[in-house]
């Protein structure tokens, strides 16, 4: 019998959990288009963190400057107490073994089979790892995302949703403490999106990760927050949980909800 | 001048600086460690062995056909003896690495482009590195290695084949033993002809794994984008064999080892 619990709410932050994320002042433009104004975010450990915002208004420019992709002008990006972009390369690796990142394509690399996917960092950080353990944390993770099944695929040979899952199950590999989110729902169906969705919250419940989750999707946002900002205009517009946002009559904060 | 010429001058200046800009890259990472032997060694094996039919039929073909073609030209005056000694000359000195690194450009260096900026394009290259790989090292470094390794080794064969197919093509008038043919062949050849035809061949792998992989590694984003990575990689790869190789001609004659 299947006892896999179902979680259909975000588990709740502790009010005295630390800060783990600080992002303050933050500016970042490519050309004349200045898409970062002073952006401030904080993550508290254990919590779910939705950013919302218009196509093209920055978000995921915003946590590509967490993981070191992009650097910023201005501003500071501190993750477990260090600024990424002060970091040299060793320093900033180290850290982003303990960020889980899943790209809106979920960037499987498509030479390798689904176990090679997952095989890669783990073999990479935890050398000493032998080959059955390799092969039982594969596994382990396939099944946190339900596709056990499918470890001897090609990425070419899934469907989107299952990539989407494949992609996530290779960022937990690895157990980050926080996970960043890149549209995880974005050309998906509604009822596919809604089980990634609900993913995204067991894992929380499971692993206790903290992440930030950077989305136009609604129903996604509603499922998975703890708390929600909204980015307009470069800079962090308004924060709360969904329901007070839910109740905002501003004209800037209105459509999301409508 | 006109404007357009001036655009294209600038173009071409910024690819210069961005090709030389790669190679400092280039030899920067790739003698630190951590070292990656076990794609170093994948690579050899697509690059060396996956090419080698295709270098081996061409040169048999191209020992065939010089030596049928030379033939009357040596009748006329009488000199068909020296047939073996004529195409060891012009295979060993020059048809032999030049083809063979045209082919390579061709088929090495657009699939390396092509690979590299499908991986960009697909943000697998940005998921490599925010997993703590460094992809520039894993994919780069190890590619252009192996091109600049297995060349010569590719030549050599190529060398071995052409000069098996020109003993073929003796055969077809004339009846001459292998041990006569390949005696001939070495004694018309010396030390200068052979040691700057194989040292240019390093310089020749070293060139086309270096553009192929500058060309998909900073391909534009789009499908259209991995198509012109993958084409210009063999127009410029095969444009600087042809440069590397008059400059090799030039050092090889003040050296005074023509």
């Amino acid at each position: 019998m299947d006892t896999k619990v179902i979680h259909h709410f975000p588990k709740p932050v502790d009010p005295n959990a630390p800060n783990i994320v600080a992002i303050k002042d933050l500016y970042k433009s490519f050309g004349d288009n200045h898409v970062l104004k002073g952006f401030d975010l904080n993550l508290r450990k254990g919590e779910n963190l939705v950013v919302l915002g218009k196509s093209g208004s920055g978000k995921s420019v915003l946590i590509k400057c967490m993981v070191g992709l992009l650097y910023p002008e201005k501003g500071m990006v501190e993750v477990f107490d260090k600024n990424i972009p002060k970091l040299d390369r060793d320093e900033l690796d180290h850290i982003r073994v303990k960020i889980g990142f899943l790209f809106q394509s979920s960037a499987l690399y498509d030479s390798m089979t689904v176990r090679e996917n997952l095989e890669f960092p783990l073999r990479r950080h935890w050398i000493s790892k032998t080959r059955a353990e390799v092969d039982e944390l594969v596994l382990e993770a396939l099944e946190n995302v339900g596709l056990k099944h499918a470890v001897d695929l090609m990425p070419s040979e899934l469907s989107g949703g299952m990539r989407k899952r494949i992609g996530l199950a290779r960022t937990l590999i690895l157990k980050p403490d926080i996970i960043l989110y890149d549209e995880p729902t974005t050309g998906l169906d509604p009822i596919t999106s809604r089980e990634i969705s609900n993913l995204i919250v067991d894992i929380q419940h499971k692993y206790n990760t903290s992440s930030i989750i950077i989305t136009h999707d609604m129903a996604c946002a509603k499922i998975v927050s703890n708390r929600v900002i909204v980015l307009v205009n470069g800079i962090k517009f308004i924060e709360g949980t969904y329901d007070e946002l839910e109740k905002s009559t501003d004209p800037q904060i209105k459509p999301f909800f409508e | 001048m006109p404007k357009k010429s001036v655009s294209a001058f600038k173009e071409f200046l910024w690819e210069v600086g961005g090709i030389s800009d790669f190679t400092i890259r280039f030899f920067r990472e790739g003698f630190k460690p951590r070292y990656e032997w076990s794609e170093l060694g994948r690579q050899c094996f697509i690059i060396g062995y996956k090419t080698l039919p295709l270098v081996g039929v061409t040169a048999f073909i191209m020992g065939l056909v010089l030596t049928v073609q030379s033939r009357p030209t040596l009748e006329e005056f009488g000199a068909e003896s020296y047939l073996p000694a004529m195409v060891a000359l012009s295979v060993i000195r020059e048809i032999g690495p030049v083809i063979t690194a045209l082919i390579c450009a061709g088929k090495i260096g657009s699939s390396i482009g092509a690979e590299l900026g499908s991986m960009k394009v697909t943000e697998q290259i940005d998921a490599m590195e925010v997993s703590g790989t460094n992809p520039f090292k894993y994919l780069v470094v190890t590619r252009v290695a192996a091109c600049t390794l297995m060349l010569p080794l590719l030549v050599i064969i190529a060398d071995l084949i052409s000069l098996y197919a020109a003993y073929v093509g003796v055969n077809i008038k004339d009846v001459v033993s292998i041990d006569l043919f390949f005696s001939q062949v070495f004694n018309s050849l010396v030390f200068g002809d052979v040691l700057p035809a194989l040292i240019k061949t390093y310089f020749f792998g070293f060139a086309i794994g270096i553009i192929g992989c500058y060309k998909g590694y900073n391909s534009m984003k789009g499908t259209e984008g991995v198509g012109i990575a993958a084409n210009s990689a063999v127009v410029v790869s095969s444009l600087v064999v042809f440069i590397l190789d008059l400059i090799a001609v030039q050092i090889a004659e003040i050296m005074g080892l023509t």
